[in-house]
Parts: structure tokens; C-alpha cells; sequence
């Protein structure tokens, strides 16, 4: 990675960032005179300005900046292309729903903009400071955004819950890395990397303070057992909100998991990776099986995404580029079915109220047959039964990496966990398909009868086609970090 | 010639699926057009075929068309084998097919499912086709499970009948026995010679003569395993003893399926398949012994049994059981010539007993039971006709040396080949004494039928008046009682066709000329058949006549049973009597029974006499099986089902897991609670777990 | 006396201010102090609160949102001072860029400060 050598080329470097900052308090500002009635031309311009981002990371230079704090390569700029997607969609569920909800506000583009600028942050961080900044930043959008129906007593509950617990877990983080600043000397991740390596085993006290940042990020993918939050989180959001929380943010954190543990411990890898590993197998287990006792479908997709996090985690424990590139492909796949879900879910209503249940779901085939079709699609891919893409998802890019790197066991269990997850997404399919209708549904709304349809197209058969587009630059993404 | 074969084989599998497809639109007319015209076509090409190979010395041949299976040394192909065997097979089959096919235009013509009968029967065709002409194992199995499906399908045609169900059921599940002997013969073959292909395997099996097996403590002969397993296959198609249960039953189906399937071309399947595989049962001579024996005692059985039973169409099923018996020990005793003479012959007469038991059928307004009717003579004197020609046929009347129907030909060079054989052969001397003894019950029960049939008072006026509900009542009332159990059916449902049946009275009436036309031409068959062509099949031609494509020298039938029909040609005089004799005796106890003391036959029935209970009961064979196999199996199944699947495997595997596993799931549920402070105590559990691992695992603690 | 911590003496000389000048503003009121006391006198100062009832009461929302907006405000003067004094010791390229950062930084709270004032958090009413 080649340095900036001037200011001027070192905030070129960080120019997604830029972007997102500068339109984020340009919007906040135009909405602060333009008054409710803003809240659409806020989105189109957040909308615009997440794009705008995205391309700005794709195609922008590559490089470090800012003393090595700031990483610009080939992994920060597919992560943050993925996560502006999704925050880009997000904004358009979110202001579709919630000016249906009567509660269109142009603070909600402005939270999604200063949230994915937290988490481009993330994905770039070179050091530990990037790395917290990046987390709180995005941390306190994001516990805005769950409390964001604030007449709601349980999305105000979800927020409050989100920030006491955030707050807990950014201590964590926060004493994890004085520790590592302690014994290494360095917040800079190679600068880590090159103190632990001279310790020479004696290096027990920086893997203590690994194992708090671990600890700390755990949180922020809710991974098992730092996922208290994450049903009840859920459950009392709004629905584009959680759509939100259930991807972008779990990219970004693992992310920057992957390159503070490539990057920064590249000589422990057989230490991080038990401690990784032991995480994973909890997350699995447990969002395997909690799942399996759920009637609510926003607790239901809680507890999926924890099991999703343990195959994310799986692939991270390779500890190789080809965990990386796994966990990427993983991860956006992932994050396309969920947003699909949820999707799905905001475009099921009856009487005006959403379909949180699964009984609510009874009999769709007869009511919508479209939607049935794609929530069937969709439950299928994240089940991951073939051809889904969710199958190749969990199977080739998640798992495959694992085995190559000789973790059979914990590879045999996810698969066994996943057996078990199967269930709760098949019973959804044959309430939809099988079970007696109790009454019409609504004419689902345009945005998300689209997003979902689209959602599902993707996960069938697009993403055969997507995928084989994309490979290249995981791969390239999964190289440009420490570890072979 | 090979594009000929080929079109051949495949046009009634063309016309099946034309008739299917085709009678889906409401007018059944073009689907059995189609269906038949197709069928004549191969039936012409057939004859073609044969006139070629018998009389032209048409060089034998083998058409590849694809491959089939190919997985190693394993290697199959889709192939049409044309030899004097094979030749004589598609003679057989496409005449007696095409006729049947004609049959049904009448016989059916009242059915509503005809383009599907008409489908099946082409099928039925095909797969037959493919039997006969199969170059290897594969093909051969191949055709063989595929007539057993039709014949499954064409069983069980009026689905809607329990018993029909059942005897579909039965009929299959009975051949499965048999196909399973026949695959681990195919299995064997494999194994010793690494080829399933006859031209590979029939040259070589001299090298195996003397290979043994040691196998549960004695020494086995291997040629010996690989036949007897064979000809379990044949027992179960052809309703050998032991298997024969099936076939009774089987004539729930349409009474054109009798005459096509079960007793003119399916059940001499394995017949067939012990012919073509003569050089390996020649080196095979306890498994030949088996045959004999097994031949025999179902000759015996059979004629026994057809003695008592009083269902037209049970009598005949139970006659051709018997024959097959003939054809079976005439090749255990090494006659495969006389075996397949018989087959040849047996099908034009047993096929024109079936039709025109059909024809009474269809005349009586589907009353099958011979009790009855009587007095048809006047009413259905072509039939009748018929009939008679068919009787005289298989009871082997003719006077040796001059002129005979076609049953005498060939059954008497089975008894003859029999009697030669047993100059050195107990069991063949046995099995010719049996044949003897046979012949006559074979005149008796052949005449009691035709006299309970067309002589004798007319019941059926009696009961005209009460029409058919006095049938009905008849039938035991027990609606699920087994084909096995009940005496005698009607055909096709009395519900269903009492409409169409209504208009016109109970006069018993002649059948129309499409079912006419083939019991004329089968009555040719039957007459001329045997005179036609005994030089050829059995006499002094029959060395040129029998002609392989499954050996570089051309020969189809080893060395050895051409000095057997040598010897068989020089037998003493009266051995060529005896069987007439026989047949004349039994003729004379039937015109006695049946005719001069008219109401005798009924009155042995009724006093019930022990033997006559064993035979109207089929030795007991169906209450035997039953208890033994039926009920045995229905126990094991149970045990298995409930203690071993369901109480075991279930509770412990799926249902334990699934059950343990929600249990889990809501036992974690519980820990979330809603208290952020359980939540955060949660979080700091982890971090201490993970760090006391971490401790240890990393080594800080010693 | 190491020199070690001989660093940390300004802090002892701090704490040290500190505890004399607390005490001292203790001690005064109790020797010059008129004393009058009444309950509302004695009771600990929170600010319009009881102080001991139940927590869990509605209470005005302006409060919190004053003394947050505050704290922000307080805070950017924090940071204003060392920035202010430190300035002019850097050298030239590092005072322009280090002035120019804490321009950004005041502009985006300005931003924070239109965006409150046009949402009308400052007013009382």
C-alpha cells in the first residue's frame, strides 16, 4: 500500500467519506429549513449521495492515509460498495414506510448517511482510533434509528436497550484496545502485528485485550452470547430499520474484525481463531435452535441472522484469503436475501398491520401468489437449500474455506445447525403454502413489493450470473490482507 | 431386413403411445385404430420374419440399435436378435397380439376405458417384443419386468373392482419372487463368465463345466446355481408350482388379456428363456432334474385342480398351468424342441379356448360360471364351433402316423423325448408317466367344460327372469375377500354395465364378426399348426430348422438333444399310443358324467368328497400361503413397523431429536428475559468464558 | 525524588490546592454564615426535582435537551483551549493544517447548532 504523500491525495483517498459527511450535514441543514415536507428530496439526495459513495470506493485510488489509520484496498472498497448498497435501499424502504407510518422525517436519510459513513469507517480502519470512531459513529445512528417511532413504546424500549448494551460493549472494545496500546505499544494494526511477533509468546497480555475487542465486535455482528439484544432489538424496531440492522452493520463489523485480526495478529492466528471459533459455534447453536421456539417472524429473523453470523465467523476462522473472499461473497449474499426478507415482511400486511406473526402468513398462496413465491424463494435461499443462492452461500463460501483450512468439526456442526435452522424457514413456507387463509391481505406497496421481488430473482437465478462478476474482486479483496 | 426389425419391434410401442395420447379427446375409435393397424403391421413383418428364417435360411442376425448400460466389463445394449428362436417368438406374439387386438373391439366395445386397454395391450406388445429379441441379460430382464408391469396394468384394467386390485397385486408381488431369483441368476452369470451378452457367454460356458462353489459345506456346481436361480424367474413368470398362485387369480383381468398375456405369449416367457439358455442347463443336469420335476408336478397339479372348478375362464387358466408343466419337463428332460413346439402349438389353441370363452362370456352377458349356462350349442354355434376345435386341440386327439390337431403333435414329442430320456433318466421316466396320466385329465376337464357349456339343460332361463341379481347373491358377500377366495367373478362390472345391458333381453346371443375373425383364424392355427410344421420344429429338419445367432456355428440346441430326438423318433409303438389312449379315456368319463348321467358332476360336488375338496381348493395352496407367507409377513411387518420404526428408530431418531431440540430451543428462549441487566450479565459471562479459555488455552496459566 | 516522579508533582500541588480551597469553602459559611434552616434549605440541591420520590415520574424533556446542548458547547471550548495554546508552537505546514482541522470541526458543529436552533430546541416555549 502506497502511503499519500500530500493532504490533498489523502483525502482523495478517504473521498467516499467525504462525500457521505459533507451531504449528510448539507441535508441536515436543507431539512432544518425546508421542514417536514423535505424528507423526499432528502432521501433522493441521500439515495444520490450513497451511490455517489459507493462508486467514489469502487473506482476510486487505493491506498493509505492519515498515518496508516486510514486503509483505502480492494476489502474496504468491496465492503463499502456492499454497505452503501444496502443503506441505499434502506433509505428507500425506510422513507416509503415511514411515510406511511406518518412519520416521514429528514432526519432518518441524514442517521442512514452518518451511519454508513461510520461504517465505511470500519472497513477502512488502519488502526484501533478509526476503528472505534468508525463503531461509535455508526453505533449512535443506529440506536437513534431503533428508537425512530418515538410514540412506539417498544421501538423506544429496542433503542434505549440497543444503546445501554452498545454502551457496555464499547467498553469493552474500548478497554480491549488500551490493552493492546499497552502491550504493543501502537494502535497501528502492522504495527501491532510487528510488537507481537518480537514478544515471542510472551504475548498473553495483547491476546487479552484481543480477546475484549473480539468481545466488543462480537456485539456489533450479535454474535451468541453477546446477542441479547438483538430479538428484542428486533422485535420493537421499526421494520426498514432492522432490514438496516441486519446488514449493513454486520459487514462492516466483520470486516474490520477480518483485517484487525489478519492484519494486526497474523502470527496468533491458532490463538483468535479458538476464541473466534468458540463464538461461532455458540451463534450457531444458538440461532439454531432459539429459533426454533419463535412465533414472532422479526424474533425469528433475530435468531437467523445470529446462526448467519457463526457461518460469517466460520469463515473468518480460516484464516485465509480464501476466508476472506468466502466471507465477503457470504456476506452479501446474505445480506441480499435478508433485506429481501424483510422486504417481504413490509410488503405483507392485513387490515393495515404488518404480518409479524408467523400465523399471520397462513395461506398467502391463495391471498398473494406472487409474494408467496418470493417469500418461499427467499426462505429457501436462507435455508440454504439448492439452487438458492443462500445454499451456495453457506456451502461453498462459507464453509468451503473452513474445511480447507482443516476445520472439519466445526464445518460438520454448522452444517448440523443449519439442519436444524431449516426447520423454522420451512415451516414458514408451509404455513404460506399449506395452512388456511384467514383473511385477505393488503395491495402490498410498490417499494418493497419490488426490493423483494428483486431480492428473490437475485437469489434465483441472478446470482448465478452476479456471482461469477464479483469473484474476481473477493478474491482480490481476500489477497490485499496479511494472510496468504 | 434390420430397418424391417426394428419397425417391427417398435410400432406397438408407437401404438401405445399414440392410443394414449390420442384417447385422451372423448372418441376412443382412433386410438384402437391406430393401435390395431400397427399391431397387423407387425404381425405381417413377423411372419415375414419367420417365413425368411425357416425357409429362405435367412443368415441370423443381431441389430445394435444403442447401448444401453455400459459401467466397466458390465456392458448392455438395446439390440434386436433375429433367430429361428426369436422368429418363432414374434410369430407367436404379434399374431396372437393382433388378433386380440381385433377381439377387443368387440369385447370392449362397451367399456369406457377402452383406449387405455388398447395402449396397454400395444405395450404389453413392446415389452413382449423386447423379451424375445434380447442379444443379453439386460434387455431380456428388461422386457421381462416390462410385460410384468403390463401385465399388472392389464389385471388390474377395471380398477375399480377390489378383487381385480388384489389380483394385480398379487400377480405382481408373486413375479417378484420369481425376479428376484432371475436377477442373482443374472448376477451369477456376471460373475462367472464377466459378460451378460449371449454371444459371449452361451459359446463359453463349456469352461465352466466343471466349476464348483463351495458354499454352506458341499461343493456346488456352478452352472447348476446359475440355472436353478434362472429358472426360479421362470417359475414365477410362468406359473410354475409353488408360483402358480398367481395366475388363477389373474383372470380378473379382460378375458382378451387371458388369451394374450396368460396363456399364449407371457407365461412362456420362461419357457422361452430355459430354450435359449439349452446350452447352459445341458451342462446343468441337477438343475435340468429340478425342471423336470418341477414341469411335472405342475402338469399334475394344474389338470388336477382345473378338474373341480366351475369359472369358465378358471378351468382354462388352470389348463394352461398344465401345459406350461409339458413345456417345462420336456426341456428338463433335454427336448427343447418338443418345449418350444408345444409353446408354438399351445398358443393358437389356448389363445382360441380364451377368446371364445370370451365370446361365451360376452354371449351370456358376462356370466363366467359354467353352472350356469348350458345348452349354448344352439345359440352360439360358431362359437361353439370354435371351441370345440380348441378342445380337441389340447386334449391331442389324432391318430399316429396320419393326421392329429395341433396338441398332438406336439405333446406327443414331448411324451416320446420324455420316454427316450428315461431309458437312463428316473425323473424323465417319471415325468412321462405323469404326461400320460395328465393327457387324460387334460380330455376330461377340457370336455366337462365344453359340456357344461354348450350341452345340457339351459339354466340361465331360469333365472332370466331374476336377472342378475341372483348372480350378485351368489358372490360370497364378503366384499374383501381375495380374488384367491372367491369362486367366480363377473366381467366386466355388473354395476357399471347393467345400463347398457339393460335394452336388450337375456337371450344368450353370437358374438359380433371382429371377434369371430380371430377365433376362425386361431382355429386354422389350431388345426393345421402342428401338421404344418412338426418336421421343422421336431423332426428330421429340425437340426437346419433351429438356427442361433448366439454362436459362431450357428447351433441353437447343444449336440446332445439332437441324439435325444434321434432316440425319441425310435420309441416302441405304444408310447405314440398311450397318450391317445389317455386322452380317449378321459373323454369317455367326461361324455359319461356330463352327458349321459346328466346331474352326476353336480352331485359329486355337492357330497364334497375329500379329494374333491383338495382339488376345488387348489391343494390349498392360497390358505397355505396365507398362513405361512400373508400372515408371517404381515406379523414381521408389524413388528418392525411399530416396535423397530416407529417405537425405536422414531422416538429416538427424528421425532427424539426434533423433540429434544425444541425443548432446547425454548429452554434458551427462557434466558430472555427483556431485563437489560440479565442481558448485560449475559455479555459478561461470555467475556469471562471466553477469557478463562483464553487463559488456559494460550498458556498463561500453567 | 526520582525524576520520574518529579513529573507528577504539579498534580500533588494541584490536588493539594484543590482539598485546601474545598475545606476552606466549607468551613467559611459554617463560621460566617447566618443559619436559618427550613426543609427546603436542607434538602440536597437537584434541580427542579424532589429529590427523594419515585424516579420513574414525567419530567420535562427541555431540561435534559439544555443541559446536553451544553455539555456539547462546553466541550468544544475544551478542546478550543489546548488547540489555542499549542497553535503557534507547531511548525508552518502543521499550523495550517492543524487550523484548518479545527475550522472543520467548528463548522460541523455549526452545522449541529443551525440544525438546533431551526428545530427550535433552544426555545423554551
Amino acid at each position: 500500500m502506497i502511503p499519500a504523500s500530500s493532504l490533498a491525495e489523502a483525502l482523495g483517498l478517504a473521498a467516499p467519506e467525504l462525500i457521505l459527511a459533507v451531504s449528510a450535514m448539507l441535508i441536515l441543514v436543507g431539512g432544518a429549513f425546508g421542514g417536514r415536507g423535505s424528507s423526499g428530496v432528502a432521501s433522493l439526495s441521500a439515495v444520490a449521495a450513497l451511490i455517489g459513495a459507493a462508486v467514489a470506493a469502487a473506482w476510486g485510488d487505493q491506498g493509505v492515509a492519515f498515518r496508516g489509520g486510514f486503509i483505502a484496498d480492494d476489502m474496504a472498497a468491496f465492503a463499502k460498495a456492499a454497505i452503501y448498497a444496502a443503506s441505499a435501499v434502506a433509505v428507500v424502504l425506510g422513507e416509503r414506510w415511514l411515510g406511511r407510518a406518518g412519520n416521514a422525517q429528514f432526519e432518518f436519510p441524514v442517521l442512514i448517511l452518518i451511519a454508513a459513513l461510520g461504517m465505511g469507517m470500519m472497513a477502512s480502519a488502519g488502526d484501533l482510533i478509526h476503528l472505534y470512531v468508525g463503531v461509535e459513529l455508526h453505533s449512535l445512528a443506529l440506536y437513534v434509528l431503533a428508537a425512530f417511532q418515538r410514540d412506539d413504546a417498544r421501538s423506544s424500549e429496542a433503542g434505549l436497550k440497543y444503546f445501554v448494551l452498545g454502551a457496555l460493549s464499547s467498553g469493552l472494545l474500548l478497554y480491549g484496545a488500551s490493552l493492546i496500546y499497552g502491550f504493543a505499544g501502537s494502535v497501528r494494526f502492522d504495527d501491532i502485528a510487528r510488537a507481537t511477533a518480537a514478544l515471542e509468546g510472551e504475548g498473553t497480555g495483547v491476546l487479552f485485550g484481543l480477546v475484549f475487542v473480539i468481545c466488543g465486535l462480537a456485539f456489533k455482528v450479535s454474535a451468541a452470547p453477546f446477542h441479547m439484544w438483538t430479538p428484542d432489538v428486533y422485535e420493537g424496531a421499526p421494520l426498514p430499520m432492522v432490514a438496516f440492522f441486519t446488514t449493513a452493520p454486520k459487514m462492516a463489523a466483520l470486516v474490520v474484525l477480518a483485517r484487525l485480526l489478519y492484519e494486526g495478529f497474523p502470527e496468533a492466528v491458532d490463538q483468535w481463531r479458538q476464541v473466534v471459533l468458540i463464538v461461532a459455534l455458540i451463534s450457531m447453536a444458538v440461532g439454531a435452535f432459539a429459533g426454533l421456539a419463535q412465533r414472532n417472524l422479526k424474533r425469528l429473523l433475530a435468531y437467523s441472522s445470529i446462526s448467519n453470523m457463526g457461518y460469517a465467523l466460520l469463515a473468518i476462522s480460516a484464516g485465509t484469503a480464501g476466508g476472506i473472499e468466502g466471507l465477503l461473497i457470504f456476506m452479501v449474499l446474505y445480506m441480499v436475501d435478508s433485506l429481501g426478507l424483510f422486504a417481504c415482511l413490509i410488503a405483507a400486511n392485513r387490515a393495515g398491520r404488518s404480518m409479524e406473526n408467523i400465523g399471520d402468513f397462513s395461506g398467502l398462496s391463495r391471498v398473494n401468489m406472487p409474494l408467496a413465491v418470493t417469500v418461499t424463494v427467499l426462505a429457501l435461499s436462507i435455508a440454504g437449500i439448492p439452487p438458492m443462492a443462500g445454499f451456495w452461500a453457506k456451502y461453498f463460501f462459507a464453509f468451503q474455506p473452513a474445511i480447507e483450512a482443516g476445520l472439519w468439526g466445526p464445518a460438520a456442526f454448522g452444517l448440523l445447525t443449519g439442519v436444524v435452522a431449516a426447520f423454522y424457514y420451512l415451516r414458514l413456507v408451509k404455513t404460506i403454502w399449506f395452512d388456511p387463509a384467514p383473511g385477505e391481505a393488503d395491495v402490498p406497496p410498490l417499494d418493497a413489493k419490488l426490493i423483494a421481488y428483486a431480492s428473490a430473482i437475485w437469489a434465483f437465478p441472478v446470482f448465478y450470473v452476479v456471482v461469477s462478476l464479483i469473484e474476481p474482486y473477493a478474491a482480490q479483496a481476500g489477497r490485499s490482507l496479511g494472510l496468504s | 431386413m434390420e430397418s424391417l426389425v426394428t419397425i417391427l419391434v417398435f410400432a406397438p410401442l408407437l401404438g401405445a403411445v399414440l392410443a394414449g395420447v390420442l384417447g385422451k379427446r372423448g372418441d376412443s375409435k382412433p386410438a384402437m385404430a391406430v393401435a390395431t393397424v400397427l399391431l397387423f403391421l407387425s404381425a405381417g413383418l413377423s411372419w415375414g420374419v419367420f417365413y425368411q428364417t425357416a425357409w429362405h435360411e435367412l443368415e441370423p442376425f443381431v441389430v445394435r440399435i444403442a447401448p444401453f448400460i455400459s459401467v466397466g466389463d458390465f456392458q448392455s445394449a438395446w439390440s434386436i436378435r433375429v433367430d429361428t428362436l426369436s422368429a418363432v417368438m414374434l410369430v407367436v406374439v404379434t399374431t396372437v397380439s393382433a388378433l386380440v387386438h381385433l377381439y377387443s373391439w368387440g369385447y370392449m366395445a362397451e367399456d369406457g376405458g377402452r383406449s387405455r386397454f388398447f395402449s396397454y395391450l400395444s405395450l404389453f406388445t413392446f415389452a413382449m417384443l423386447m423379451l424375445v429379441t434380447a442379444a443379453d441379460f439386460m434387455q431380456l430382464f428388461f422386457g421381462w419386468e416390462g410385460v410384468g408391469l403390463a401385465s399388472y396394468l392389464l389385471i388390474g384394467f377395471w380398477f375399480h373392482k377390489p378383487t381385480a386390485n388384489a389380483a394385480a397385486i398379487k400377480a405382481f408381488v408373486v413375479n417378484r419372487v420369481g425376479d428376484f431369483g432371475f436377477a442373482l441368476g443374472i448376477m451369477t452369470v456376471f460373475w462367472m463368465f464377466g459378460s451378460i451378452e449371449f454371444a459371449e457367454v452361451l459359446p463359453r460356458v463349456g469352461e465352466f463345466a466343471r466349476t464348483e462353489w463351495a458354499f454352506a459345506g458341499a461343493q456346488w456346481r456352478a452352472l447348476d446355481i446359475a440355472c436353478l436361480l434362472l429358472f426360479v424367474g421362470a417359475m414365477g413368470k410362468s406359473a410354475q408350482f409353488f408360483l402358480h398362485t398367481w395366475l388363477p387369480d389373474a383372470m380378473e383381468g379382460p378375458t382378451p388379456v387371458s388369451a394374450l398375456i396368460h396363456a399364449a405369449t407371457m407365461v412362456t416367457a420362461g419357457v422361452y428363456m430355459v430354450c435359449l439358455l439349452a446350452p447352459m442347463f445341458e451342462l446343468a443336469p441337477q438343475a435340468k432334474q429340478i425342471v423336470t420335476i418341477i414341469g411335472a408336478v405342475t402338469a399334475l397339479f394344474a389338470a388336477t385342480v382345473g378338474l373341480a372348478q366351475n369359472d369358465i375362464k378358471r378351468v382354462i387358466a388352470y389348463s394352461t398351468c398344465s401345459q406350461l408343466g409339458y413345456m417345462f419337463f420336456a426341456a428338463g428332460v433335454g427336448a427343447y424342441q418338443a418345449a418350444m413346439f408345444h409353446l408354438f402349438t399351445h398358443a393358437f389353441f389356448k389363445a382360441l379356448l380364451f377368446l371364445g370363452a370370451g365370446s361365451v362370456i360376452h354371449g351370456m352377458h358376462h356370466e363366467q360360471d359354467m353352472r350356469r349356462m348350458g345348452g349354448l350349442m344352439r345359440y352360439l354355434p360358431l362359437t361353439f364351433a370354435a371351441m370345440t376345435i380348441g378342445n380337441i386341440a389340447i386334449a391331442g386327439f389324432g391318430v399316429p402316423h396320419v393326421f392329429g390337431f395341433a396338441g398332438f403333435y406336439s405333446k406327443d414329442s414331448i411324451l416320446e423325448a420324455a420316454y427316450a430320456a428315461g431309458q437312463e433318466n428316473p425323473t424323465a421316466m417319471f415325468a412321462f408317466i405323469v404326461g400320460v396320466l395328465v393327457a387324460g385329465l387334460t380330455a376330461f376337464y377340457s370336455f366337462r367344460l365344453a359340456f357344461m357349456t354348450f350341452n345340457g339343460p339351459a339354466v340361465w332361463k331360469h333365472e332370466a327372469d331374476a336377472g342378475h341379481g341372483l348372480k350378485a347373491a351368489a358372490h360370497h358377500p364378503d366384499d374383501h375377500a381375495t380374488a384367491a377366495q372367491n369362486e367366480s367373478h363377473s366381467e366386466p362390472d355388473v354395476s357399471e354395465h347393467g345400463g347398457a345391458h339393460g335394452d336388450h333381453d337375456h337371450t344368450p346371443h353370437e358374438s359380433p364378426w371382429t371377434m369371430l375373425v380371430p377365433l376362425g383364424v386361431l382355429s386354422v392355427g389350431a388345426i393345421f399348426a402342428g401338421f404344418v410344421f412338426h418336421e421343422r420344429f421336431f423332426g428330421e429338419e429340425q437340426a437346419e430348422f433351429w438356427r442361433s445367432a448366439m454362436r459362431p456355428d450357428r447351433v441353437l440346441f447343444p449336440e446332445s438333444t439332437s441324439r435325444l430326438l434321434e432316440e425319441a423318433h425310435h420309441v416302441p409303438e405304444w408310447v405314440l399310443w398311450s397318450p391317445t389312449v389317455a386322452s380317449l379315456i378321459g373323454l369317455a368319463a367326461a361324455v359319461f358324467i356330463y352327458l349321459l348321467r346328466r346331474g352326476m358332476g353336480a352331485r359329486i360336488a355337492a357330497n364334497a368328497g375329500p379329494l374333491w375338496t383338495f382339488f376345488y381348493n387348489k391343494w390349498f395352496f392360497d390358505e397355505l400361503y396365507h398362513f405361512v407367507f400373508v400372515r408371517g409377513a404381515a406379523k414381521l411387518g408389524e413388528l418392525f413397523w411399530k416396535r423397530g420404526d416407529r417405537d425405536t428408530i422414531d422416538k429416538l431418531g427424528p421425532n427424539g431429536l426434533a423433540a429434544l431440540s425444541y425443548f432446547g430451543g425454548r429452554r434458551l428462549v427462557r434466558i430472555q428475559t427483556g431485563f437489560l441487566y440479565h442481558y448485560a450479565f449475559v455479555m459478561l459471562l461470555g467475556v469471562a468464558g471466553l477469557l478463562t479459555y483464553a487463559l488456559f488455552a494460550f498458556g498463561a496459566v500453567e | 525524588m526520582n525524576a520520574f516522579l518529579l513529573e507528577y508533582l504539579p498534580i500533588v500541588i494541584f490536588s493539594g490546592i484543590a482539598i485546601v480551597l474545598g475545606a476552606a469553602f466549607l468551613l467559611a459559611p459554617m463560621v460566617l454564615a447566618p443559619s436559618n434552616p427550613d426543609p427546603e434549605k436542607t434538602s440536597a440541591y437537584e434541580c427542579g426535582f424532589n429529590p427523594f420520590e419515585d424516579a420513574r415520574l414525567k419530567f420535562d424533556v427541555r431540561f435534559y435537551l439544555v443541559s446536553i446542548l451544553f455539555i456539547i458547547f462546553d466541550l468544544e471550548v475544551a478542546f478550543l483551549f489546548p488547540w489555542a495554546v499549542s497553535l503557534m508552537d507547531l511548525p508552518e505546514a502543521a499550523q495550517r493544517f492543524a487550523f484548518w482541522s479545527m475550522m472543520v470541526f467548528l463548522g460541523v458543529l455549526t452545522v449541529g447548532f443551525i440544525y438546533e436552533w431551526k428545530k427550535g430546541a433552544l426555545e423554551w416555549e
